[in-house]
């Protein structure tokens, strides 16, 4: 199923269908059963050109590996990523190299995403070396004019990572995402590693840059404030699977799943003039090796009954461009509740 | 007064390096009094963690060097106190909740072995009744099966319920002070608000004094009563937590309030302050804030402004504060 809308088949830059991504854990003795790490499970989105496409979730939900499967650097175990209409894992090596150069990625930590061996200069040409074909004016000139629009100075081009704060840092990594004039970029947690005064100045420089380069972008963040500024649509992802899809304005301003209330309840807001009540989830998200059977929320989730026990909840759609997967919303089938799947479970399941 | 808990006077630590010397701490002055939330808020390298260390005086000299005129808990004076009668008062009077559970706590022994010590240790119990007081006291924090959890090591525990044994383990002897140094940064949003809810309560319950340490001004709101924001080593504002959000007064809290992303923002601005934090080895003239302020003057470039005690309580250290209300 196509998540997004159906009007927007001809300007999508990405679409992902029912991508998989499993792992194999490494067994413990050599004949003990081979167990599966279910990172993404059955994920469809589509990212239309030029909008900003969020996905939230908290950490071991699967998002970073979404976004690895995104831009080709890990092969899903099922499913088919489409970049510019074309299946990137049936590309032939010329044509996937070719369409990787359109697509690239912020990493979320600036301390380990950039060799402290090279300088500045070093780090934001390489993907120009490795591409080749520029003479070395050209590439002197083209980081010069990446690093005046990211905000360093020419006397930056010598010195190492180390000389630099993690915003600094951020904005080198930025040039060099950009260095191969990408028409998509990932945006993996861009600034929860930095300082707070420092993360608008991030934001507004990757925002900035989308609209002077006309850039596609998927930012992914654990910050609901941050998505809702910025975003188009949005997935809400939890143990893997998608809860919550849809634009962004609909999904913030009437949120239906359990979980994206939670993490909406859960991000405190410094506005203390009006106090809010809180929904505390209970216990910690489960294992993605063996996630539970049915809906995959279901244990921790205020409003489970039997048969989110069982039956996986799919993905409907409950207005415009806005998809949930919760069978509260979806709700059962008489026979079902006939079986008694609507019974609410008692409040203390989760225990 | 009788109710202050924690009083430190004019705390300066610095860090003599090759090529000079960084100064971390520069003169701060913090009060606590019994049963309140005391919150210092700042960004990375201003000093908050250094200021906490210091009070529980567990930087090692060398490398920093550091100088209190007073340092007392509880009417206790601790700056004489040597490293053996600290061990005393550590754990037991005040205790610290570190950042990172995964460090804080010992890998090879299990959680419930870690917390019997400071009840062995203490409070001089036998191993069975000690045991007895680590599982009411993991039940306190809710952490779910007790019994059996004391028996598991730090990796067996996911995240959130090692920072609830960190919170065990500190509340353990019910100290007077508890000093919790960025409690929740690891986390992840919603076990953020569960293992925040449970030290509210615990602090709240057992009225006991604590000292937040955080850069996170959204936890602040949720727990602080008392707010001291600290730049490059000095406090530039004390205020009541609600005065501070609603009206703060010096040009840094306000930049800092606003570049939180709001739910209720408009789309796509973000406030933000420009520049960064300067170097602790190069720090500007006069006023610290004034290359990044937006209403410096002449005078914020030439000279350190004083800490000025206002109404209420509050203290401002700034040339040019601020008085209107913040409009949200």
């Amino acid at each position: 199923m196509i998540v997004n809308g159906n009007n927007r088949h001809s300007d999508a830059l990405l679409e992902m269908e029912s991508v998989s991504v499993n792992f194999p854990v490494k067994r413990a003795y050599p004949f003990s059963k081979r167990q599966w790490i279910q990172a993404v499970t059955d994920v469809s989105l589509r990212v239309s050109m030029g909008e900003t496409f969020g996905i939230v979730g908290e950490s071991g939900c699967g998002k970073s590996t979404l976004a690895n499967a995104m831009i080709g650097m890990i092969r899903p175990t099922s499913g088919t990523v489409r970049f510019q209409g074309d299946d990137l894992f049936s590309l032939n090596r010329q044509a996937f190299k070719a369409a990787r150069r359109n697509m690239q990625m912020v990493f979320q930590d600036p301390f380990s995403s950039l060799n402290p061996r090279f300088t500045v200069y070093d780090i934001i040409r390489e993907p120009l070396y490795i591409r080749g074909g520029v003479s070395e004016s050209d590439m002197k000139g083209k980081v010069l004019e990446l690093l005046n629009l990211v905000g360093l100075d020419e006397e930056d081009l010598q010195r190492y990572p180390s000389d630099f704060s993690g915003g600094q840092r951020q904005r080198i990594g930025i040039a060099r995402a950009i260095i191969l004039n990408p028409s998509f970029l990932v945006c993996d947690e861009p600034v929860s590693g930095l300082d707070v005064s420092v993360h608008a100045q991030i934001l507004n420089l990757l925002m900035e840059i989308q609209q002077s380069l006309n850039l596609t972008y998927v930012f992914i963040s654990h910050n609901l404030a941050v998505v809702k500024n910025i975003c188009q649509h949005m997935h809400v992802m939890y143990l893997g699977k998608t809860m919550e899809a849809g634009a962004a304005d609909s999904v913030f301003s009437n949120p239906l799943h359990p979980y994206t209330k939670a993490l909406l309840s859960a991000i405190l807001d410094i506005d203390v003039s009006r106090p809010r009540e809180r929904v505390l989830l209970k216990g910690d998200t489960p294992s993605p090796i063996d996630p539970p059977s049915g809906c995959r929320f279901w244990q921790r989730c205020p409003f489970a009954m039997e048969g989110c026990k069982t039956i996986p909840a799919e993905l409907v759609n409950v207005e415009p461009d806005h998809h949930v997967a919760c069978h509260l919303i979806s709700g059962f089938s008489s026979e079902q509740k006939a079986a008694g799947f609507a019974q609410p479970l008692s409040p203390q399941h989760g225990e | 007064m009788t109710d202050t808990v924690l009083e430190v006077r004019n705390l300066k630590v610095a860090f003599p390096c090759p090529g000079g010397v960084i100064r971390a701490v520069e003169g701060i002055d913090l009060t606590t009094k019994k049963g309140e939330c005391v919150a210092l808020v700042g960004e990375s390298g201003c000093g908050k963690s250094v200021t906490a260390f210091s009070i529980m005086k567990l930087l090692r000299t060398p490398p920093s060097v550091s100088r209190i005129d007073k340092l007392q808990l509880d009417g206790q004076d601790l700056s004489h106190l040597t490293e053996r009668d600290m061990e005393r008062i550590r754990g037991k009077e005040m205790a610290m909740i570190f950042q990172d559970a995964m460090t804080a706590l010992n890998p090879v022994m299990t959680v419930g072995k870690q917390i019997d010590e400071v009840y062995r240790r203490h409070g001089k119990l036998g191993k069975r009744e000690a045991r007895r007081q680590t599982v009411r006291a993991l039940e306190l924090v809710g952490v779910p099966e007790a019994k059996s959890r004391a028996k598991s090591f730090p990796h067996e525990l996911s995240g959130g319920m090692r920072q609830r044994v960190l919170i065990a383990l500190a509340f353990a002897c019910m100290p007077k002070l508890i000093i919790a140094d960025e409690p929740t940064t690891s986390l992840d949003v919603t076990i953020q608000a569960q293992v925040l809810d449970v030290l509210k309560v615990m602090q709240q319950e057992h009225d006991v004094s604590a000292l937040l340490i955080t850069h996170d001004l959204s936890v602040v709101a949720n727990m602080a009563d008392t707010v001291y924001v600290m730049y490059s080593g000095k406090i530039v504002e004390r205020a009541p937590m609600r005065e501070l959000f609603t009206a703060p007064q010096h040009p840094y809290s306000l930049g800092l309030l606003a570049s939180v992303p709001k739910l209720s923002d408009e789309k796509q601005s973000f406030v933000q302050i420009p520049d960064t934090v300067p170097h602790p080895m190069h720090k500007p003239s006069g006023c610290y804030f004034h290359p990044r302020c937006s209403s410096s003057s002449d005078r914020c470039e030439r000279h350190m402004p004083r800490l000025e005690v206002g109404a209420n309580d509050r203290q401002i250290r700034c040339w040019h504060p601020l008085h209107q209300e913040r409009e949200t």
